[in-house]
């Protein structure tokens, strides 16, 4: 075996870093390599649809369709919290983020890189996942609902996917631990804010994102709706790029 | 190549990595030797700017790790060969990784060949044994036959074949100019592949230089076919002598001319007499405790 490696030719190696494109390529083929990822691709697409699918064989008709695009585009985008939690938290799970650090030691790099990556993959499933919703409700026996408003439900439910996605991919690199970053962000999103919502709504309507999609879906958003998004996009991702620059890699 | 300057490394009041120094040169093979906890591990990790040192530098052709432009095209590193996802299969982490440090995907293939993992390229890692791991890491690291090779214990869980066949990659890698640093805690193993020892001992280099330098004794063996008479001889002449239980003497501090000249004097028969050599695990513990 060693002969062999004494007389292979060294391979021909780019002298320069990965460009950011092939970074936050390599970090969408790193996501989509394992089961995981895969999955949670996965039910991230066909959720969405197979719940409409299986409310529509109520009978019951739609009088819009704007509603139901902008809820389930908001389901869409929990499911997307572990795609990011797994590209940050997942690293350092698996202590695979030794290898990723030793090949790209800008951590800032890295995790700019995964951001973007997570937000792509985040918008695409989230499109895709809108598509087929729309396609389920064109063929659904759901009346004749109103289609005013789809293309902004559709908008929304897409920035929420990539939102959504960054959000736990912050999240995940603040914390470094899968279970952690995926309890804690359920946690805060399907329990603490809907208590929030009961003690002080005034407090939930700025802090809850999920509220935030949903107002901002259905037309009723506000600057305060988007801010409440961006916030949890910005705060997450800064806080864990921080911490991701800091930790030691044992 | 690579020159460590006072790297220190503390948590809190603990230091776990005291000004360590040391420069590696291409065409050797250095191994880095020391006992659990003493911080080889941790000094390989500021090396590689995985680890931030709490004062002092390493560099590699005068830049710092994390300032080369493609790291690993100049640095083949395994620090941990657990550290890969159990869900890829071995060809898919290498590609990954080819990816990264900017290498054809073609060339996985061909280290995957190198290091026979090539019939387990398509099974996930979660299946591999230690040994195959150590095989996928070693695979990772020559990926873009990288000038220097910084390896943490690589020869854990290889099979005795293994350890031979990565002995002689390491050495074949430094006969082509490579650099080679290796941390081992089996002391035979890196007696027969190094040139040069770093011996760590609570956090701080207690031994540094060429593997003859470090094992030449400073003393004599001898054995005769009468050895009490000559222990006697030797002792008269001043010369401290010890038995041992093998039935020969060491005279501590004394050429093996000096202890000839009383030997010839007293008319014994010598069956050996040689330079007293300490093994490596004497001198290893010898060091370590004493730090």
């Amino acid at each position: 075996m060693t002969n062999t490696l004494i007389d292979s030719p060294r391979p021909v190696v780019r002298s320069s870093g990965a460009s950011a494109s092939a970074l936050v390529g390599l970090e969408i083929r790193k996501s989509l390599s394992t089961r995981s990822g895969k999955s949670v691709a996965v039910a991230a697409a066909v959720l969405a649809p197979v719940v409409v699918a299986l409310i529509s064989l109520g009978g019951e008709p739609l009088d819009a369709v704007r509603g139901p695009i902008g809820a389930l585009g908001m389901v869409t985008a929990l499911v997307l919290f572990p795609l990011g939690v797994l590209a940050t938290a997942g690293e350092w799970s698996h202590r695979t983020v030794q290898t990723t650090f030793l090949l790209v030691p800008n951590r800032t790099r890295v995790m700019a890189s995964k951001v973007v990556g997570v937000a792509v993959m985040g918008a695409v499933l989230a499109a895709l996942a809108s598509a087929l919703t729309i396609a389920v409700l064109m063929v659904a026996p759901v009346g004749d609902p109103s289609w005013a408003g789809v293309p902004l439900a559709v908008g929304v439910s897409v920035l929420a996917g990539a939102a959504f996605a960054v959000i736990g991919a912050g999240t995940g690199a603040a914390l470094a631990n899968t279970p952690a970053a995926l309890t804690g962000l359920y946690l805060v999103i399907l329990g603490a804010m809907p208590a929030l919502r009961i003690w002080k709504p005034p407090v939930a309507d700025a802090l809850d994102p999920s509220n935030a999609v949903l107002q901002l879906a259905t037309g009723n958003g506000t600057t305060g709706n988007t801010l409440t998004l961006v916030g949890w996009v910005v705060v997450t991702t800064v806080v864990g790029t921080v911490v991701t620059r800091r930790r030691s890699v044992s | 190549m690579i020159t460590v300057s006072g790297l220190t490394k503390k948590y809190g009041d603990r230091t776990v990595v005291d000004q360590v120094s040391f420069d590696l040169e291409p065409g050797t093979v250095t191994g880095f030797l020391g006992p659990n906890g003493a911080g080889k591990t941790t000094t390989m990790r500021m090396m590689t700017s995985l680890v931030a040192p709490t004062a002092g530098s390493a560099v590699i052709d005068g830049k710092l790790y994390a300032e080369l432009p493609n790291p690993g095209a100049v640095v083949g590193t395994l620090l941990d060969a657990s550290a890969v996802h159990p869900g890829r299969t071995g060809r898919t982490h290498l590609r990954l990784l080819a990816s990264a440090v900017g290498v054809p995907a073609s060339r996985v293939d061909e280290v995957l060949g190198m290091v026979g993992l090539a019939d387990a390229a398509n099974r996930r890692i979660g299946g591999y044994s230690l040994g195959m791991r150590q095989r996928l890491g070693i695979a990772g690291a020559l990926l873009a036959d990288p000038p220097v090779l910084v390896f943490d214990e690589p020869a854990n869980g290889l099979d005795p074949e293994g350890i031979r066949w990565m002995r002689d990659l390491l050495r074949a890698h430094a006969a082509r100019g490579g650099t080679v640093l290796l941390s081992s805690h089996l002391l035979g193993e890196v007696e027969h592949t190094v040139d040069r020892l770093l011996v760590i001992g609570s956090g701080r280099i207690v031994a540094d230089g060429p593997v003859a330098a470090l094992l030449g004794g400073d003393g004599t063996t001898v054995r005769a076919l009468d050895a009490p008479s000559l222990a006697a001889d030797l002792t008269a002449a001043g010369l401290p002598v010890e038995s041992t239980s093998d039935g020969s003497l060491v005279v501590a501090g004394a050429e093996p001319s000096q202890v000839f000249a009383v030997a010839a004097a007293g008319g014994h028969v010598l069956t050996e007499l040689r330079p007293t050599e300490r093994g490596l695990e004497d001198l290893f513990f010898q060091l370590t405790t004493a730090a």
